[in-house]
């Protein structure tokens, strides 16, 4: 190629570039706009976190504490076991209601019958219930007195009814099935999505060289997943340190019985602030989940990216 | 041979779907059924699919107190519309642009993106922010544009399902065709995302639908516009906090005596997601025909 | 090119912010020292004429709004159980027709639901926003403080120059009751401090249908019979007895503050006075007789089946409970007046065993004073206003009623119903938090109540046979907030099996003490024995 032929070529693509990237810019700002209003302006407000928030002197000019305020969430043996359960919770939670949900999305997308569209509504039905109310309904099934387990299932089968919120053995069980039940319909939703995204002559040409239906599951559908398998992932890792407060806290009745499998990061401070009333040290406890997180994430994005680019987060 | 495979596959997907469903319907019938139960009854028998005494004084309740409940639920309806309409532009247009390998600063915004799933300055600064500074306290703005209008996760979610579902050729042959950006986006892009378009409205909807923080904080003096969420929450929230404290303030139990505190929460959640499953069918109509439209593109 | 940007941006909202931090702080700076140097030249006049100063700030205003054709506003925050009742502008217009008269501004209520009363108002007071006077129920009187949300009501010679009313309207260790390190940041609401400890409340058919004869015991004076905890015992066993599927009592988490005499100092029960009456000796009460005594007498109760195996995971209230008629007795605490209002409660005539003491505890008074907001524009118009609250009224019965003829009419006695046609559901003005208010008893009396109630409730107060020592001590326990959250989680995991009678008292009260003192509730007592005893030096009380 001449050399003024490279030139123009040159001026080609940025003239190109330019009126290619324009428009995609125009696109992102109204979004990135309000990303800065909603989440990049109160985001100097973390200040707080490091002071002794006074009204009259305003956070900016609130007395600075140090790491004072960070001092209540490792001060006391507690500390190893609210976070060993906030982490093994979330680690749980991940893989069990990924699992569940691809499973069933994957049932749903290769469904043929119009019954599938009443499934799909029931199982998100309990994503739109509250967790106050979701711990209502578990108190129904297994109050020690009046519980349907209890009354309508363990005492005709002439079993001994069981003190449900004393034991605390169940509640890894509950908690997970909980957490499950509530979030299968929505993370099945986002799967769905991914699923009926990918193209259908893929599966066609592997039914011709007689692939089985499970087959094309396994050697198609679950590959295809992967991009959002790993990316939900890796923002569900981000928030290892934050745990459900509903269903930590209301749905196991605050039982002290149960503490040692049900206290998180969260419940804890919960029953300490509630009295308190300090912004400052619910600021910091916020700060410090999110900064845990933050490291996990950006480290597994590493790997991630080390592996396969295509996968990282950014 | 294959269609036995695929009879057997099916009837194994019903199954799993039925006792799914099941385990996800019958605790709602129990919701259903205890918000129609005599309050007495509920506390002195517990919950029950088969109760004692029947009432709907817990509907009379909530209908007759306060706020009307028709007025919050037309708020609910337009704000729920307005906010997802709003969502899912947003969404689409900034998750479209950082869809785009080869755009400059795309890995910067990628993670300014990012970096507010995990951090926010707390409730206190958003409220100046949004208080003083953008003065929407106590109007209709309130409830729509704080937290809610987008997320980043929901931008990441339609930025990988744009990455990795939508061909990058057919993007440039659009272009060598001399089609616009906007025109591509629109033309090619939109119709070959209706899945993930339909998923994102289904979330924002559900969660202008069900919130209730942005008026709880932010209405102070606009009764009138207090949605459904809003209305039944702060009632609910009032009958815990009477019956809570009814033994650490004195006289708190006064207005206690007349309220059916506990038929009274299932009635209000029932009344909360009762639109929503009228209305889902109709939705996911919606979110069908996407399914098709998408199935066609290869 | 692309950092810059980026670091325009964020340090574009750094100044925003910091600008509107700034900005109001700066603003409140100014106006104090306004208010300074206009409260100096006073004093240096005449500091005999107080009164005229009352009278001369009134005038001020007055001649100030003539001038500009608008009134300078007031804003008084507090809670109630449904929201903004709906007649509330009407009632703020009427409010405001009379202040713009007697004190020359206007003043509107703002009135937010209970459910979200503390959340609101703590970022109303954090970021600047108009409230002048707020009452600090569910926010906490030293939440407050620690904030700094609260002004000193002294500043100035505030206080002592226009609050004439109040000081004559409430007794002065009342007021100093509600001193925090010997600043006085907010004043009580007149009502009944003192509470009358461990009131069994039993419904009256179920004592019939035992056959259970109330005049054999003695009355108390409260007119209440009174009983030991063996007649309890005793009518509990005959209860269990003859209705088998009930449930005896609804058990609360109240055996402490409503069924002893214990002095939860600074508002918990880490560290508390056991004989508040005679000793300042910062005691654990869970280690005490007192609590064990408790335990014992619950745990007999729950192995004798007197108790639902739900009672620790079951949140309805205990009146509820006994509304529904599976339950038949409970505890609360009583005063003048109760059986009424219990009975109410319960749906069904109750009888009120009386079987504690009447007590006041240190942090009675002071529970929830009202307080003015350190951000107000005009301290004095806003004090002007709350002392006015006390003795007006016209004010008071606005508050606490509404409108006369449109809420509310005059019985031929002086006391007052609901208007025709309007009941507690239709009423467009009902708060229905007469113990909020700061001076219900210059209002109108309802229906069915003593015309004397205000007396009679004084006497109540005055009478109280426990007194603590400690009354009015309070303390900022923020440098112990780590010791604090560690205690409560060991008071939730321990505590309530102990309360409900779940565990045997012998081994349970010993484990709940060893997870309190793992989480620090040594440190934690010496530092509010130190304060305790720091406050009774500065206050001269041995």
């Amino acid at each position: 190629m001449s050399g003024v032929a490279k030139q123009q070529g040159k001026q080609m693509t940025q003239k190109r570039n330019l009126k290619r990237y324009l428009p995609l810019y125009l696109m992102a700002l109204p979004g990135m706009l309000y990303l800065f209003i909603n989440n990049y302006m109160p985001l100097p407000g973390l200040v707080l976190a490091f002071k002794k928030f006074n009204a009259r002197k305003g956070i900016f000019k609130s007395d600075f504490v140090g790491f004072k305020n960070f001092k209540y969430l490792f001060a006391t043996k507690d500390a190893f076991i609210i976070t060993r359960n906030t982490i093994l919770y979330n680690v749980i939670f991940i893989i069990v209601n990924t699992v569940l949900a691809i499973f069933v999305a994957i049932l749903l997308a290769e469904m043929t019958s119009k019954i599938k569209k009443v499934y799909q509504s029931a199982i998100l039905l309990p994503y739109m219930i509250s967790m106050v109310i979701v711990s209502y309904l578990v108190f129904g099934f297994l109050s020690t007195e009046n519980g349907f387990i209890n009354n309508s299932i363990l005492r005709p089968l002439g079993k001994d009814p069981v003190a449900w919120y004393m034991e605390k053995k169940y509640w890894p069980f509950i908690l997970v099935f909980v957490s499950a039940w509530k979030g299968v319909g929505y993370n099945c939703v986002i799967y769905l999505a991914s699923i009926l995204g990918i193209d259908r002559s893929i599966y066609e040409s592997a039914a011709i060289d007689g692939a089985s239906k499970w087959q094309q599951i396994f050697k198609i559908t679950i590959p295809m997943l992967k991009t959002t398998i790993v990316m939900l992932t890796l923002l569900a890792i981000g928030r290892i340190f934050y745990s459900d407060f509903g269903l930590f806290y209301q749905v196991p009745q605050n039982q002290g019985a149960l503490f040692s499998v049900t206290n998180t990061i969260d419940t804890y401070v919960y029953r300490g602030l509630l009295e308190l009333g300090d912004m400052s040290m619910s600021s910091a406890a916020g700060l410090y989940q999110s900064i845990v997180g933050f490291i996990l994430v950006l480290g597994s994005n590493l790997v991630v990216k080390k592996i396969d680019p295509d996968y990282a987060l950014f | 041979m294959r269609t036995r495979d695929e009879r057997n596959f099916q009837i194994f997907a019903h199954v799993i779907m039925i006792i799914l469903s099941l385990l996800a319907v019958v605790p709602f019938a129990l919701l259903v059924i205890s918000s129609f139960t005599d309050n007495d009854t509920l506390v002195a028998n517990g919950y029950s699919f088969t109760p004692e005494k029947w009432s709907t004084y817990a509907y009379e309740y909530i209908f007759k107190t306060g706020n009307s409940v028709m007025h919050a639920y037309g708020i609910s309806i337009v704000l729920t519309i307005v906010g997802t309409l709003a969502a899912l532009v947003l969404t689409t247009l900034l998750a479209y642009a950082l869809s785009k390998p080869d755009l400059p600063g795309r890995s910067i915004m990628l993670f300014l993106v990012f970096f507010t799933l995990l951090f926010n300055g707390g409730l206190v600064p958003t409220y100046m922010v949004y208080s003083n500074m953008l003065k929407m306290k106590n109007t209709f703005w309130a409830l729509l544009v704080p937290g809610l209008m987008m997320n980043g996760f929901n931008v990441m979610l339609m930025k990988s399902y744009f990455c990795s579902s939508i061909p990058g050729e057919i993007l440039d042959a659009a272009y060598i065709d001399g089609a616009s950006e906007f025109q591509t986006f629109s033309k090619i892009a939109l119709p070959l995302s209706k899945p993930i378009v339909a998923t994102i409205g289904l979330f924002s909807g559900i969660a202008y639908w069900n919130d209730w923080m942005n008026g709880y904080i932010y209405l102070t003096k606009r009764t009138d516009l207090y949605s459904v969420q809003n209305l039944l929450n702060r009632m609910m929230q009032n009958i815990q906090y009477l019956s809570q404290n009814s033994a650490h303030i004195q006289d708190a139990g006064v207005g206690l005596a007349s309220i059916p505190s506990v038929s009274v929460r299932m009635a209000m959640a029932t009344v909360g997601v009762l639109p929503i499953l009228v209305s889902y069918p109709f939705i996911q109509g919606n979110f069908v025909k996407g399914i098709t439209l998408g199935g066609v593109k290869g | 090119m692309r950092k810059k940007i980026v670091s325009l941006l964020l340090t574009a909202t750094v100044s925003a912010m910091l600008l509107a931090g700034c900005g109001s702080s700066a603003e409140t700076a100014a106006t104090t020292t306004d208010t300074k140097t206009a409260t100096d030249t006073v004093e240096a006049g005449d500091t005999a004429a107080a009164g005229d100063v009352a009278m001369q700030a009134i005038a001020d205003r007055k001649a100030e709004a003539e001038k500009t054709g608008e009134y300078k506003k007031v804003v008084i925050s507090f809670f109630d159980w449904t929201g903004r009742p709906a007649g509330l502008d009407r009632v703020n217009a009427a409010l405001s027709a009379h202040t713009e008269e007697t004190l020359g501004l206007d003043v509107e209520l703002q009135i937010i639901d209970s459910a979200a009363y503390g959340d609101d108002m703590k970022l109303m007071l954090s970021s600047g926003e108009q409230v002048d006077l707020f009452n600090t129920c569910i926010l906490g009187y030293s939440t407050c403080i620690n904030n700094g949300y609260v002004l000193d009501l002294e500043e100035n010679n505030m206080y002592a120059d226009y609050c004439k009313g109040i000081q004559s309207k409430i007794r002065e260790d009342y007021i100093d009751a509600c001193r925090v390190g010997g600043v006085l940041y907010g004043v009580p609401p007149i009502k009944d401090y003192a509470i009358e400890t461990c009131a069994v409340c039993i419904g009256q058919e179920y004592l019939d249908g035992i056959g259970y004869d109330v005049s054999k015991l003695p009355v108390g004076d409260l007119g209440y019979p009174k009983a030991t905890w063996d007649d309890i015992n005793d009518i509990y066993a005959q209860l269990h007895e003859k209705y088998p599927d009930k449930h005896v009592m609804a058990t609360q988490d109240n055996i402490l503050t409503q069924g002893s005499s214990v002095d939860n100092l600074a508002g918990d029960y880490y560290g508390t006075l056991l004989d508040p009456m005679n000793s300042l000796k910062v005691e654990n009460v869970y280690e005490s007789d007192i609590f064990k005594d408790w335990c014992q007498r619950t745990y007999e109760w729950n192995q004798a089946g007197y108790i639902s195996q739900d009672a620790l995971t079951d949140d309805t209230g205990a009146s509820a409970k006994v509304k529904s008629g599976s339950y038949m007795a409970m505890m609360a605490c009583c005063k003048p007046g109760y059986k009424t209002q219990i009975s109410g409660e319960c749906g069904r005539d109750m009888v009120v065993f009386d079987v504690g003491e009447s007590f006041m505890g240190s942090a009675s008074v002071s529970q929830f004073p009202w307080c003015i907001n350190q951000n107000t524009e005009d301290p004095v118009a806003a004090i002007q206003v709350l002392d006015a609250l006390y003795t007006d009224p016209v004010i008071e019965n606005l508050m606490c009623w509404g409108e006369e003829g449109k809420e509310y009419q005059v019985n031929a006695d002086g006391t007052i119903k609901y208007a025709d046609g309007v009941d507690a559901n239709n009423s467009e003005y009902y708060p229905n938090v007469l113990w909020l208010m700061p001076n219900p008893y210059v209002a109108y009396v309802w229906e069915g109540d003593p015309l004397d109630l205000g007396q009679q409730i004084a006497d109540f107060n005055d009478n109280c046979t426990c007194k603590s020592k400690a009354l009015g001590f309070t303390w900022d326990n923020t440098d112990y907030a780590s010791e604090f959250t560690a205690l409560k989680n060991a008071y939730d995991e321990y505590a309530p099996k102990l309360v409900h009678g779940f565990v045997d008292p012998e081994t349970g009260i010993s484990e709940l003490n060893e997870a309190l003192k793992a989480a620090g509730l040594d440190d934690y007592m010496a530092a509010k024995q130190a304060a305790l005893d720091a406050w009774a030096k500065e206050n001269g009380i041995q």
